[in-house]
């Protein structure tokens, strides 16, 4: 193992040392702005734009009651007996609960210790989001204990809230120097709905993924 | 043998005739270059600062390999940092050997893949397989061709070289029913077995796009989501990753984020990017218990020292294989090795032998293409030569040389130069029909294998331009 790793090592080492030539060790560049695009003047409609280009269907909502009827609206719509509800705040005010349990809906959440098949055999996800990108029409959802990375992925709907205030500019917003030094354990930005173009390049969503992906945005 | 793993056909020049003579698959390159190459150019185009933000990428990749070695201990580091365990490979047996040892010691029995082209480079299936533990290959496309026991075509379209039709066939066979060929009931279907898969499988098995030296995170960048199940369903997640994959630091990350996407497909963000730091935290239900990082070596390092270092910069995108007036004829199979295309024509040579590719660096018309669409923007055309004057310096005096020799003193003299002019127009003026020549003598037959050579003009330029005056 370590003799492995030394010899390895080592070779890499004599490597980079023969193949740089003398006074040209390039240095680390620093970026400045270069490539940051923004979201422009109304990074709300950049990203709903976007969003919706990458497949998406973007809510726009004026309030949180209308963001809360828009999501069992979306519920009923796939007739969904079982919903995997993720946790944050905003979910917490939507009172989201109370609305599913009166609809006799069962609500899956993140407890117990692993996945089950009740996680596989949800009919729609909703969870919140960390931050959304205009730029690129991303959401960014961090793994938590209770926002396992799991409810984004298996249902084959996934609607995620959000509110404006999340939004950020650029990719490189999200990228700052001042990274925490422990990141979660998973990062995942999510760009529309799960594609493939593997026979005869005829786009298919929800190949793996959700198939539909709605982000409902309270302004 | 070398470890590099190659592909039993390794006659290029019949696999080239082979594909030219494949309708069906002319077309389905056609299609697809043509339109990830378009997508290329728009993605390019639509990024303000597209140019500067490919020359900062590309430094920051000068920067890193000229550093490797601090980098690479940077990152083992932050891996165990975060909990992760490292392994260093040094060659694809190695490799093999470690993967199999890691999933036998945590009692893996079933591993889904991520679509990894460091698994394809070391052989990685057969080996698990012979240990008894089950592969399940996850891309919807590398998972047609695992059934039809092939290897991929293109570096993001795995199975370009297949049709509607072929595809219903494999999947049809494989279960035992007969399916539609129409793309979404055979995608659906895929989705239902493979989902069967990752519910039962206790390995993971994925390369990485990037691996970042600060924070210890992998990014795999899919477009189905199978990346993203692979590392949250079963227990353990190997992740065997090249070690040029390597970058410096998180903030590094976007920079090519913002390329890779464009470059290959023209989207802004492949639809899942996923970082990973480490295995999952107390009180996660889901993501790998244990997460380890194989670092794989295979011929890179050999690459490091040299001339060709500058291919270690690839991000793996695929645009330089769109791009490429050779590989859009006769697709990624006729290459022989795992990668394909002018980047695979410069990998193959070095990580194998170039005495054992000696097509791979004529397999490019110089034209430059792929270096304009190259994200960090590879001097790929210099490099095919540099490995040619390689060919050429170990060899004998060819034909080649002579015929070189002779063009040299020829030009050098002009009364020559017009005496072989004159000469030529004689020869060849009986053999021409309607200005074109269908078919010439001799080593001149290569040529017209495929295309007419036009015929010499009644009257030289020089001639013309004499009388004009």
């Amino acid at each position: 193992m370590t003799a492995a790793r030394e010899s390895f090592l080592s070779r890499v080492r004599e490597a980079v040392r023969q193949g740089n030539r003398a006074g040209k060790a390039p240095v680390l560049p620093e970026r400045g702005n270069v490539g940051y695009q923004g979201g422009g003047n109304d990074p709300v409609r950049c990203f709903e734009a976007e969003c919706t280009a990458a497949g998406a269907r973007v809510h726009l909502m004026a309030d949180r009651e209308a963001g809360a009827s828009c999501i069992m609206a979306l519920v009923q719509a796939v007739q969904a007996r079982s919903v995997v509800l993720g946790q944050n705040l905003i979910l917490e005010a939507l009172d989201l609960r109370r609305r599913l349990a009166s609809e006799g809906i069962a609500i899956v959440t993140a407890d117990g210790s692993c996945l089950g098949e009740r996680h596989y055999a949800a009919d729609i996800a909703i969870t919140g989001v960390d931050y959304l990108i205009a730029e690129t029409g991303s959401l960014v959802v961090l793994a938590r204990p209770d926002n396992p990375r799991s409810f984004t992925l298996l249902p084959p709907v996934h609607v995620a809230v959000a509110e404006t205030s999340q939004l950020l500019p650029d990719l490189f917003d999200l990228f700052g120097p001042d990274v925490q030094p422990e990141l979660p354990s998973c990062i995942s930005f999510i760009t529309g709905p799960s594609k493939t173009g593997d026979i005869e390049l005829r786009l298919v969503t929800g190949v793996h993924g959700p198939g539909e992906v709605h982000v409902v945005l309270v302004t | 043998m070398s470890h590099y793993a190659r592909h039993e056909h390794h006659d290029f020049l019949g696999a080239t005739q082979k594909a030219l003579a494949d309708p069906p698959l002319q077309a389905a390159l056609l299609r697809l270059t043509g339109t990830l190459m378009a997508a290329n150019r728009r993605g390019y185009a639509v990024l303000a600062d597209s140019d500067k933000l490919r020359d900062h990428a590309k430094r920051i990749k000068e920067h890193t390999l000229a550093h490797l070695d601090h980098y690479l201990e940077q990152l083992e580091a932050s891996v165990q940092r975060v909990g992760g365990q490292v392994h260093w490979a040094s060659d694809a047996e190695e490799a093999r050997r470690l993967v199999v040892r890691i999933a036998q010691k945590a009692g893996c029995k079933h591993a889904v893949k991520s679509k990894s082209m460091t698994s394809e480079e070391v052989h990685l299936n057969p080996a698990l397989e012979q240990a008894g533990i089950e592969v399940v290959e996850t891309d919807f496309g590398e998972f047609i061709i695992q059934l039809a026991g092939e290897r991929p075509s293109h570096l993001v379209a795995p199975a370009v070289h297949h049709t509607r039709e072929s595809v219903a066939r494999v999947l049809s066979q494989h279960l035992g029913e007969t399916l539609p060929d129409d793309p979404r009931t055979l995608a659906m279907t895929g989705r239902r077995v493979l989902r069967d898969k990752f519910r039962r499988a206790d390995l993971g098995i994925t390369g990485a796009n990037f691996a970042v030296a600060e924070t210890g995170t992998i990014v795999l960048i899919t477009n189905e989501g199978n990346g993203r199940l692979t590392t949250t369903c079963p227990r353990v997640h190997v992740a065997l990753v090249g070690l040029e994959k390597v970058i410096p630091r998180f903030a590094d990350l976007p920079v090519f984020l913002k390329l890779l996407a464009r470059a290959a497909t023209g989207q802004t963000l492949s639809i899942y990017t996923t970082l990973i730091t480490g295995p999952r935290r107390k009180g996660e239900i889901d993501g790998p218990e244990e997460f380890h990082l194989v670092l794989l070596d295979n011929g890179r390092s050999k690459v490091l020292a040299t001339q060709f270092r500058e291919s270690l910069q690839c991000i793996r995108c695929g645009a330089c294989l769109n791009a490429c007036p050779v590989y859009r004829r006769i697709g990624g199979h006729a290459y022989g090795g795992v990668y394909s295309g002018p980047i695979g024509s410069i990998l193959t040579p070095l990580y194998d032998s170039l005495a054992d590719n000696p097509h791979l660096p004529h397999a490019s018309s110089l034209c430059g293409a792929c270096q304009a669409a190259c994200p960090v923007r590879i001097n790929i055309p210099h490099m095919l030569i540099g490995l040619r004057e390689l060919q050429h310096r170990k060899k004998r005096l060819s034909g080649d040389d002579l015929a070189y020799w002779l063009w040299k003193e020829v030009l050098c003299r002009p009364w020559l130069y017009r005496l072989a002019l004159r000469a030529a127009r004689w020869l060849l003026w009986p053999l021409a029909k309607d200005g074109w020549l269908r078919k010439l003598p001799g080593p001149g037959g290569g040529w017209t294998q495929a295309r007419d050579f036009p015929a010499p003009a009644a009257r030289s330029f020089r001639q013309r331009w004499r009388e004009l005056q």
